[in-house]
């Protein structure tokens, strides 16, 4: 090969180098949005935390009903209380049920963050900017509160009572 | 004097589970007349076309709030007088500070009691 022909084979992968830095430099841009940390700490995180939660959740509301239904079936039916017993258990049942609401404000949150990620994906692979990720829309819209974060009901009663006196 | 049992009671609530697990805990307390929407601009109509004896609304709905639906009753001549009670999941001071400040007659963070909400029924309608 002769020294013409090195330097061209050189300047092409140089070239090609070039081009590679260019194209990981812009989908990295594309992805800024995403790696600005109000997402990941704010979203990311929160989308993690609100998903095991719901999973937790899930599985106290059905071990709840299960036990009321285990209740009721090992009810002696002849007892003077049994009818009393069944109603407890069928409010604990009811009760229960309110996991679906809990759990689905959650999973909404996680799926909007997914469905994020999964534009950011389509950014970098379609080479087109991702638009800038929106402010929160309302600060009064918060969904149910991570364990430990919310107020419990004694405290809101005495905020509504300090409200009223 | 007595609460009247069978007054329409409005329930709000965009998760059909919910709407029936306060119907069925209201029916078991002994209410009959239940009516559901399952969200703020729905209920403004229903409470436009009847008269209900309370409201017992969600949150976080869209494209009205129940929040947004407290503001607009409270200013509502015919309607600022209902006995107004949200049952959110929504448990920041501020949300409850905001509802106080709107008019909300109670507020009951979910997941609730049977107890808790007959509990607060009666410190809103009085006992039953």
């Amino acid at each position: 090969m002769t020294g013409t022909g090195r330097l061209e084979i050189v300047e092409r992968l140089t070239n090609e180098c070039i081009d590679l830095c260019r194209t990981v430099l812009r989908s990295r841009k594309y992805l800024d949005p995403l790696l600005e940390p109000a997402f990941r700490e704010a979203r990311v995180k929160r989308a993690v935390d609100e998903q095991k939660t719901a999973i937790a959740e899930m599985e106290s509301a059905v071990s709840r009903i299960l036990t009321a239904a285990e209740d009721i079936a090992e009810l002696d039916l002849a007892a003077a209380d049994a009818a009393e017993r069944i109603a407890a258990s069928y409010d604990k049942i009811v009760e229960a049920c309110c996991f679906q609401d809990i759990t689905g404000q959650r999973l909404s949150g996680v799926v909007e963050t997914l469905g994020r990620v999964g534009e950011a994906l389509d950014s970098v692979a379609e080479g087109r900017p991702l638009a800038e990720i929106a402010e929160e829309k309302e600060s009064l819209l918060n969904g149910p509160a991570l364990p430990g974060r919310g107020l419990e009901q004694d405290l809101v009663d005495r905020l509504l009572a300090d409200g009223n006196g | 004097m007595a609460v009247d049992m069978k007054m329409p009671i409005l329930i709000v609530d965009d998760y059909k589970t919910m709407l029936r697990i306060v119907r069925n805990l209201l029916t078991k307390l002994g209410f009959s007349d239940i009516d559901e929407a399952t969200d703020g601009t729905s209920a403004l109509e229903k409470l436009h076309a009847r008269r209900y004896g309370l409201v017992i609304s969600d949150w976080n709905m869209q494209p009205m709030t129940g929040y947004e639906l407290l503001q607009k009753v409270r200013a509502d001549d015919a309607l600022k007088a209902m006995p107004f009670v949200m049952v959110t999941a929504e448990s920041k001071v501020e949300n409850v500070i905001a509802a106080r400040q709107a008019g909300v007659n109670n507020y009951i963070i979910k997941p609730f009691s049977a107890e808790v909400l007959k509990a607060k029924l009666k410190t809103v309608l009085g006992d039953f």
